[in-house]
């Protein structure tokens, strides 16, 4: 037969050159042709944080990930994917998995988060920042959970659990015929993303009266943090300290646009990014304003810088102080107004000064008044946690606000921290009527209006939000309502001795392939020679059968 | 795994159709051209057919689930000219009934394997994603085989002028379920909502009985003369 073949091609190549191309060419093409693959399912995985910290590296450093997938409950776990979900993690098995050097981890999380109970909400909130500090070459991811994926990790389990519990032949035959999962990442490896520039914006409402006012100055970062960047919305820390800074700057703007009101304080708003990673937002703009410029606010007369850091819940409020207040001196009168005030128009409120001194040797400043203590203003953070090392601050958990009318009834609160709007208006107006009375020195009331969830609508990590994005856009557009002369800042890491750097691929789209082992191959392909064996033979008798 | 993989797919629908080249003695008649001419042939009543249907038939626009039984079954009559295809080649071939009836079929067969197995095969049996699809393929061009030889068999004792009167109504309605094969397995999936592997099976079993019965009257017919 192939000499015939043969005779045949040459025929062809002989008489019609054209032809052969027209035979060949999309043979050709079709052979070399990029594989289009088709997974079994397709999900949107977010890497965990990547990032240096004054030089030191925290978070996983791999991006890229191409292996089968196990739970966590079979024997071999290193170079496989392990997955795990959120309701049965325990730190113990993700440790294990790490230290086998797995190719993976990826973590299910249930679509429905306040369906959770406290204590596993809890207990992950406090593992976050021990997941961080380690630095590992793992890469963690977290997913969403839906119906398909469920559905991979219940097959991968069983597959897992009866590897050391069956006899010989069943594991033989069993892992010839098992159904395996790929786990395939698209994507590079992570690189550090160069030439990052963290906005801050700040404005302001000039006092009346002379040249030489006394300034307050109203601080709140804006940026989340969680153990995964995509999935940080901060509601509570800090966008309830955001929210809080808008709505007064929407107050005291109403109150300075009319003469009577118009007070002899200026007032300085400074929304920061970078607040996560050491106020890096608020240093920069302190060096540029104090050590850079000729003249400004800062440098004159500064009252006292107020910074806002997780005032969205509780029932307790803090002032964090690096040093008390001397009597006499406008810090004092804020302090003894906030007291007053809870005192007697919120009883509810327990409020009281809590007095930290600042420790410079410490890697991470506590808050973020601290940074204005180092330059010799006087500032403090009002806050209703009691010390800045709460798992709240920084956790993914992190992500709802709640009002009465959302919440059916007198229901359970959802579990983990969130923002309580009712409880974030009243300490608003807590705040603002102390404010108002230190700079009017009278009693004067401000609507609070509507105020702006500035929450859950988008991840607002540091590492995501760039100049154009939309937070930043938003925020200096309100601020421009009510404040004037809204600018921008930015803080762009030194060259050589960068104080912070950012990596990319924070969010990567993971294929599930369904696999079949290799010896199945092998098991097939001896059964298809059987098959054509019996073939042969069969048509070799109908042949012999045909001839006689 | 995933090449070898391919190879076992190819493997198992291409071998079939090399043994039973070898085996059925046409490569002592030097029958390679021949059978490429009736796989051209098979591509050229091809694309008539599904000019006739997209020009003449209408799309259909009654709802998802609903199986369009008249308008599929008008799709299949369509298949007729596949008959009308077979008997061109076999008629512009001169030798004995079985030569004719096994090149007409070879080429046939292989043009359909070419055509519409080797691709999907190509292309999905190399990537890394698993699926049982990709067997079943072959199986079902293994089928195929059969199911033209079966039908080449038939065509060439209908246009035979020396068939006895007791054979044609046999060889008729043999005739009509080779064409409206397809449309009773369709049938068969749409009522019984059967697994692909029991489709399989189903549709090996009809071309089973189908060439058994072919066999049966071929056998006769040749020895009666």
């Amino acid at each position: 037969m192939f000499e015939e073949a043969s005779e045949v091609f040459d025929n062809m190549f002989k008489s019609s050159f054209p032809l052969t191309f027209i035979v060949f060419i999309p043979a050709v093409l079709i052979l070399v042709s990029p594989l289009p693959a088709e997974a079994a399912h397709e999900f949107t995985v977010y890497r965990m944080q990547q990032y240096d910290l004054q030089g030191q590296p925290y978070g996983t450093r791999n991006a890229i990930l191409n292996t089968e997938a196990r739970t966590v409950e079979a024997e071999v776990l290193s170079r496989r994917c392990v997955i795990m979900r959120l309701a049965e993690f325990s730190y113990e098995e993700y440790q294990k998995a790490l230290r086998q050097s797995a190719g993976a981890v990826v973590i299910i999380l249930p679509k429905n988060m306040s369906a959770m109970p406290q204590d596993i909400v809890q207990q992950f909130m406090e593992l976050e920042p021990e997941m961080l500090a380690t630095e590992t070459v793992v890469p963690v991811y977290f997913a969403m959970e839906d119906d398909e994926l469920l559905s991979i990790y219940t097959q991968t389990l069983t597959s897992s659990s009866s590897q050391g519990s069956l006899s010989a032949a069943e594991v033989l035959l069993h892992t010839a015929t098992a159904n395996g999962f790929q786990m395939v990442t698209s994507g590079a490896q992570s690189k550090a993303i160069s030439d990052w520039a963290i906005t801050s914006l700040e404005g302001r409402l000039a006092g009346v009266g002379g040249e030489d006012l006394p300034t307050i100055v109203v601080v709140a970062h804006y940026d989340s943090f969680g153990v995964a960047p995509w999935l940080s919305y901060g509601a509570d820390s800090n966008g309830s300290g955001v929210s809080m800074l808008l709505e007064l700057a929407r107050l005291f703007s109403k109150l300075y646009t009319y003469k009577r009101t118009h007070a002899g304080y200026n007032l300085l708003f400074f929304v920061s990014g970078g607040g996560k990673f050491n106020y890096q937002g608020t240093k920069r703009w302190l060096e540029d304003n104090l050590d850079h410029t000729d003249s400004s606010l800062l440098q004159d007369n500064v009252a006292f810088v107020l910074c806002l850091d997780t005032l969205g819940n509780g029932d307790t409020m803090h002032l964090h102080v690096s040093k008390p207040p001397k009597e006499g001196s406008p810090q004092f009168t804020l302090l003894k107004e906030l007291e007053l005030v809870s005192e007697n128009q919120f009883p509810d409120v327990k409020f009281s000064m809590v007095h930290k001194k600042i420790n410079l040797a410490d890697d991470m400043l506590a808050w973020e008044h601290e940074r204005f203590g180092i330059r010799r203003l006087p500032a403090f953070t009002l806050s209703h946690l009691a010390s800045h090392r709460l798992a709240q601050r920084a956790s993914i958990m992190d992500a709802r606000s709640v009002s009465p009318s959302s919440r059916h009834g007198a229901g359970e609160p959802p579990a983990g921290p969130h923002v309580d709007v009712q409880k974030l208006s009243r300490n608003t107006k807590l705040v603002a009527e102390a404010l108002a009375r230190v700079i009017y020195n009278l009693t004067e009331k401000g609507a609070p209006g509507d105020l702006q969830i500035f929450t859950e609508q988008m991840p607002r990590a540091a590492q995501l939000v760039d100049k154009d994005s939309s937070v930043v856009s938003t925020l200096e557009y309100h601020m421009g309502h009510y404040l004037k002369d809204v600018k921008r800042h930015y803080v762009r890491a030194d060259k050589r001795d960068p104080e912070f750097v950012f990596y990319d691929q924070l969010k990567q789209t993971m294929n599930a392939y369904r696999v079949k082992p290799a010896i199945f191959d092998l098991l097939l392909a001896v059964c298809i020679s059987a098959y054509l064996g019996v073939m042969y033979l069969a048509i070799q008798e109908l042949s012999h059968c045909a001839v006689e | 795994m995933t090449l070898f993989h391919f190879g076992n797919c190819f493997a198992l629908a291409y071998f079939p159709y090399f043994i039973t080249y070898k085996c059925s003695g046409l490569s002592e008649y030097n029958a390679f051209w021949r059978c490429v001419q009736a796989g051209a042939t098979y591509l050229f009543v091809q694309l008539c057919k599904m000019l006739f249907l997209a020009t003449f038939f209408p799309t259909w626009e009654g709802g998802a689930g609903v199986y369009d039984f008249v308008g599929e079954f008008m799709k299949s009559t369509v298949d007729m000219a596949d008959l009308l295809g077979l008997h061109l080649v076999m008629s512009r071939n001169a030798g004995k009934g079985e030569y004719k009836i096994m090149v007409a079929a070879m080429g046939w067969a292989t043009a359909e394997l070419v055509m519409s197995r080797c691709l999907p095969l190509w292309v999905g049996a190399r990537g890394i994603e698993f699926d049982w699809k990709y067997i079943q393929m072959s199986f079902d061009s293994n089928i195929s085989l059969v199911h033209y030889i079966a039908m080449a068999a038939v065509v060439w004792m209908f246009t035979r002028y020396d068939l006895p009167k007791s054979f044609r109504l046999p060889v008729t309605v043999l005739l009509a379920l080779c064409v409206y094969k397809a449309f009773l397995m369709e049938l068969f999936v749409n009522i019984f909502l059967l697994g692909s592997w029991t489709v399989l099976l189903v549709k090996g079993v009809l071309t089973g009985a189908i060439s058994l019965c072919s066999l049966f009257l071929f056998v006769t017919l040749v020895h009666s003369n």
